[in-house]
């Protein structure tokens, strides 16, 4: 039986791809080359991994109002990633992923850094407020 | 609006806020005086660009008073920080699609000293972290993150979603910060920052300050804030017996219990420092800036940098807006930094540069040192080693070219 988790606030359609889980917050503008879609802050936990077609689980947010356009610019090249799925968010994110029409939730009951695994398939589910591991 | 009655960039713009009020719970909107746009082809990309000239080409207009956030380039010639030319083309015209929609591209993120300083309760849309934090805090003002397109919305449509700092609930402290430490410059306030910040990432986090033994001046202020902002993504943050919302601790929680309290002494400042360490490197920066310097930053860097000359393998930047870029040219301040070889660079910040991976790759630095608790952070993608140092401090390494 898959496991279901329940997130507190949710906007945009229902996704399913492969999970990319960060341990610590993420920013657009401090660990991402968005040019190539690869984090590379030096030390970032997905540091050297991409970031398209990927659900990202994160656990904060940092700074910056980076991503209010970023998101944006991500979905024009081609490398915007699946889904973002954070434990707390700041309004930007939210800002950014309406503008780039990309699924977006907050706050989780059980600990999805615990969870989920980076590879696995996961669902997200805005409208059920739910994030299913396939 | 949602009607299109009133054109097809308000349409959207009311139609975008709908959504992003409904993530929030948002009840309402209200009505906001001024607007901060944060708009650089380096963020906003060919999407963004695309996007911008359609909403202006439908006839956007800003209907309160907007002025616009630092810019992705300088349009002045400076030989190692070169843009890709294309995408200085796209910036220029970036600029011009601003005013078209009757943005006053003041390009600072410093507005809140030197372009608008929006009064306690008064509902603003600010696209900047450093400026919400700023006008959250120290004037008392009310302001979400309102970052790409939701600034622009709000400047349309003349208003916001009531969420978030808008309300009154969100503004109460959080944390409790009891100031042991004795503040000696700029770079220990944005130490502090990274101290609340840092392990506290939450935008809804509130810290009260308790115990700042003199007046912080506004620029203290702004680095502190800027790097709550920065390391925490704080919006709002309490100074008893200096903020208009903390006359005294009691009211900056509201009767809301801390979750959590942390006290900074002086070692702990200390140890903000010595964190960081030096890669090997015969080329390396210092950049003042992180937010833009105001004039009473110029005139006191312009000070420590006279008689003295920047080292060889050095390179100094500053970044500042174009009024007090104009003013410092009048007062002098300019011909000592640049005398001494400094690069002053007005209407940009220097973490945000259109092709700065490359930038610093084609010049071979390798450590950035700053004053700037901020900048240390948010330049990392760009594959910098960044050291935090006080302003004397960078100012010595600037000029004896020593690392330490």
């Amino acid at each position: 039986m898959s496991l279901v988790l329940h997130v507190a606030r949710a906007w945009g359609p229902a996704v399913e791809g492969e999970a990319l889980v960060m341990k610590e917050g993420f920013s657009p503008r401090y660990d991402l080359n968005r040019v190539t879609g690869v984090i590379t802050r030096i030390g970032h936990s997905a540091e050297g991994e991409s970031i398209r077609d990927r659900i990202l689980v994160i656990p904060t947010t940092k700074g910056g109002v980076a991503g209010g356009w970023a998101f944006n610019d991500l979905r024009h090249k081609g490398i915007a990633p699946r889904a973002l799925v954070f434990g707390k968010l700041n309004p930007v994110m939210v800002q950014g992923a309406v503008l780039a029409k990309l699924p977006i939730t907050e706050g989780w009951t059980r600990n999805a850094l615990e969870d989920i695994r980076t590879g696995q398939r996961i669902r997200v589910d805005p409208a059920a407020r739910t994030i299913t591991i396939l | 609006m949602l009607r299109g009655e009133q054109g097809a960039a308000v349409q959207e713009a009311i139609a975008f806020q709908v959504e992003v009020g409904r993530f929030f719970g948002a009840e309402s909107f209200v009505p906001i005086t001024n607007a901060h746009v944060m708009g650089d082809i380096e963020v906003m990309g060919d999407g963004g660009f695309g996007f911008l000239e359609r909403i202006a080409g439908e006839g956007a207009k800003c209907r309160v008073a907007t002025d616009s956030n630092a810019r992705c380039m300088h349009f002045d010639d400076v030989a190692c920080l070169k843009p890709d030319a294309p995408e200085e083309a796209k910036e220029r015209r970036v600029v011009q699609i601003l005013r078209d929609m009757r943005v006053a591209t003041t390009d600072t993120c410093i507005n809140y000293q030197t372009v608008y300083q929006p009064k306690r309760g008064e509902h603003v849309a600010w696209g900047d972290t450093g400026t919400v934090i700023y006008a959250n805090s120290v004037f008392g003002a009310r302001t979400n993150y309102e970052g790409g397109f939701s600034s622009f919305a709000a400047a349309l449509t003349g208003r916001t979603p009531a969420y978030g700092f808008h309300l009154d609930a969100p503004r109460r402290g959080s944390i409790a910060v009891r100031l042991e430490a004795t503040m000696r410059d700029v770079a220990d306030w944005g130490a502090v920052g990274r101290i609340v910040g840092h392990p506290n990432q939450d935008y809804f986090a509130v810290p009260v300050i308790e115990g700042a033994k003199a007046m912080p001046l506004s620029d203290e202020l702004k680095h502190l804030g800027a790097s709550l902002a920065s390391y925490g993504s704080m919006a709002m943050y309490h100074l008893v017996g200096v903020t208009p919302e903390a006359a005294t601790a009691a009211e900056a929680f509201g009767g809301r219990a801390p979750d959590s309290r942390v006290t900074i002494t002086d070692a702990d400042i200390e140890g903000v420092y010595r964190s960081y360490r030096y890669a090997e490197g015969a080329k390396n920066v210092v950049v003042f800036s992180g937010p833009q310097l105001s004039l009473f930053e110029m005139q006191d860097l312009a000070g420590r940098f006279a008689g003295r000359r920047v080292a060889a393998g050095m390179h100094v930047f500053v970044t500042t807006n174009h009024a007090i870029h104009s003013d410092s040219a009048r007062l002098g301040y300019l011909r000592t930094l640049e005398e001494a070889g400094v690069t002053v660079l007005q209407g940009v910040c220097f973490y945000i540069l259109q092709r700065l991976t490359e930038i610093r790759a084609e010049n071979g630095w390798v450590n950035l040192v700053s004053n700037s608790a901020k900048l240390v952070n948010t330049i990392t993608a760009h594959r910098f080693n960044t050291v935090l140092r006080r302003t004397a401090d960078c100012v010595d390494i600037a000029c004896t070219g020593v690392l330490r």
